[in-house]
């Protein structure tokens, strides 16, 4: 092998390098910098560089009744948060359980189990919208039709404020717990049967075996698919975009669809802009304190 | 494992329970697809009275209307984008990982950490940006602007990464005596000896090609050109209350997707455990 200087090699990584500062590098930096300007995309007016205009606009320009801020993204940060806050511990929670349980069952049928939690994953969002739509509808509605048939009171999973987002998060575990159930359960079988045979020795029994054993055993595992999870749903867009279309009352109206409104329908690009790095900031400073609590521990 | 055989006898009970549970929706989308409406909206037995009524009714129309639902235009162009991210990930990233673990690169430490750090870089944020560059290159509305961004990602070269890494020096030794050079070592060597890995990525790019929704929606305007997910989801958004037409055409964008998930399960399920036990 020589050991002096060979640039050859970057021939080899020149072409994902090209994608990369492309569609990676160039996009967060020009990002960045197109959110610092009033850039409206229909408009014949040049962009104009503007400062924190936009972030302001965003978060604390005042209005003449006395609030501050853009009252909407407000509303969408709030809806998100609330999607975050149900949607990432619940799938999350259910997860472990759910891979706690299959990794007790025979090896043959644990693979079976864990194929068929992992079919909803696989199909597409207007898909999973079509049947959900039926699912939940106030009229004809499955859900509905079983609940009447059952002497129970119907339920407004989509036309009520209060529960339509809790309808959403519903789905969501439905479409989206196969994965982490796939990673925990490998995280499981990771941990080396050394250890449980020391605890049966020591008299231990399934719960404390578990509390003592494989959920200290399996935190980075476990760590990575709650960050991979909370940064997942605060990007969520596809569910409310297609279930509910941010309503009812703006209620499932998610940041990552208020962006798409601004942006796209609105065509104001530069204030996306700012809100997509307002949202990006959040999912790292979130990230990052995820990182710290548990590391910690 | 020593529970008593009725603490695993119940837990397991709970599991099949679970996962039936999650199956029973996707058996839905086949079984009410197959009714005509009015069995739908009443709802009286899961199983279609008469399937040929409802095929006639639901497949026939979706099928037959090709100017209003050209859904066999969308599948093709599912295909063709889908295959192409496919190929080109694989080819572009399998290029620059074996670049990565084996070749000696100056300044290869810090262009990998430059990757690594962008692994949890949330896509969706570079939305607006991506759309603008997209937009200079003339790429919106054709497949390139579904195709090429996707290149960028950094999952594959940290994946194929760690797979090259452990292959043995030796035979990438011996095959340098046999005066092979690097683009033959790349082809010959690492290619065959990571087809794992390989077929792991290939999966997962296509499936989450093939599942897009955002790019596809942002980044196209003609109807013609959709893909799949947009395509069904613009068909439901104007046959919004019949059921059998909307899951007919969900039975449609479905079935390949499943059933490529059906013959590489195991791939499947490796490549999302091994996504998680990396480090």
């Amino acid at each position: 092998m020589r050991r002096d200087r060979d640039w050859t090699g970057y021939g080899f990584l020149l072409p994902y390098l090209m994608l990369f500062g492309m569609f990676l590098v160039l996009p967060m930096v020009f990002g960045l910098g197109l959110s610092f300007f009033r850039y409206e995309m229909l408009s014949k007016e040049p962009a104009k560089f503007v400062g924190l205009e936009n972030y302001r606009e965003a978060l604390w320009l005042p209005h003449a009744d006395g609030t501050r801020g853009d009252a909407y993204f407000r509303q969408a940060l709030w809806a998100t948060v609330r999607f975050v806050v149900l949607a990432a511990p619940l799938t999350v929670t259910f997860a472990l359980l759910l891979a706690l349980g299959i990794s007790m069952a025979p090896e043959r049928r644990q693979n079976i189990y864990r194929l068929m939690v992992f079919v909803p994953t696989m199909i597409t969002i207007s898909v999973v919208g079509i049947l959900w739509r039926w699912f939940f509808a106030d009229q004809f509605g499955l859900f509905n039709i079983w609940l009447t048939r059952l002497h129970l009171r119907e339920v407004h999973w989509l036309t009520d404020v209060n529960m339509a987002m809790k309808s959403l998060v519903l789905m969501t575990l439905w479409w989206t717990v196969g994965g982490p159930v796939v990673v925990l359960l490998a995280g499981i079988k990771q941990i080396p049967d050394a250890y449980y045979e020391a605890a049966a020795i020591d008299g231990a029994t399934g719960w404390r075996r578990c509390w003592y054993i494989t959920l200290p055993m399996l935190k980075p595992v476990l760590l990575f698919v709650i960050v991979l999870n909370v940064i997942g749903a605060w990007q969520v867009f596809g569910q409310p975009f297609i279930i509910t279309s941010g309503g009812p009352e703006r209620s499932t109206l998610v940041l990552m669809q208020y962006i798409y409104v601004t942006s796209f329908l609105n065509y104001r690009l530069g204030y996306g802009a700012a809100m997509s790095w307002l949202l990006f900031l959040l999912i790292a400073a979130f990230s990052l304190v995820q990182f710290r609590l548990m590391r910690e521990k | 494992m020593k529970e008593p055989w009725y603490s695993r006898a119940g837990i397991e009970a709970l599991v099949v329970l679970t996962a039936l549970l999650f199956v029973a929706p996707v058996v839905l989308i086949y079984v009410t697809s197959l009714k005509p409406e009015a069995e739908i909206v009443k709802f009286e037995s899961v199983w279609p009275k008469d399937a040929r009524e409802g095929i006639r009714k639901n497949y026939e129309y979706v099928l037959k209307t090709p100017e209003e639902i050209p859904i066999f235009r969308w599948l093709g162009n599912s295909i063709l984008v889908s295959s192409s991210v496919t190929l080109l990930v694989l080819t572009v990233d399998s290029l620059a990982a074996y670049a990565l673990a084996r070749l000696r690169l100056p300044g290869k430490k810090y262009v990998f950490a430059m990757i690594i750090g962008t692994l949890m870089v949330p896509g969706q944020i570079l939305l607006v940006p991506v759309y603008l560059i997209l937009n200079k290159l003339g790429w919106i509305d054709t497949p390139w602007a579904l195709i090429v961004p996707h290149g960028a990602g950094a999952f594959g070269v940290f994946l194929l990464h760690q797979f090259f890494k452990a292959i043995p020096k030796e035979l990438e030794e011996a095959a340098m005596l046999d005066g092979a050079g690097k683009l033959r070592i790349w082809w010959n060597l690492m290619l065959p000896l990571s087809k794992p890995a390989l077929a792991t990525l290939a999966i997962f790019t296509f499936v989450g090609s093939w599942n897009d929704f955002l790019g596809p929606l942002v980044f196209l305007d003609s109807v013609e050109k959709y893909t799949l997910p947009v395509g069904v989801a613009l068909f439901q958004s104007s046959y919004s209350s019949e059921y059998g037409l909307t899951l007919a055409a969900s039975v449609i964008c479905t079935t390949p997707i499943l059933l490529i998930f059906l013959v590489f399960s195991r791939q499947i399920i490796r490549g999302m455990a091994m996504s998680g036990l990396k480090e």
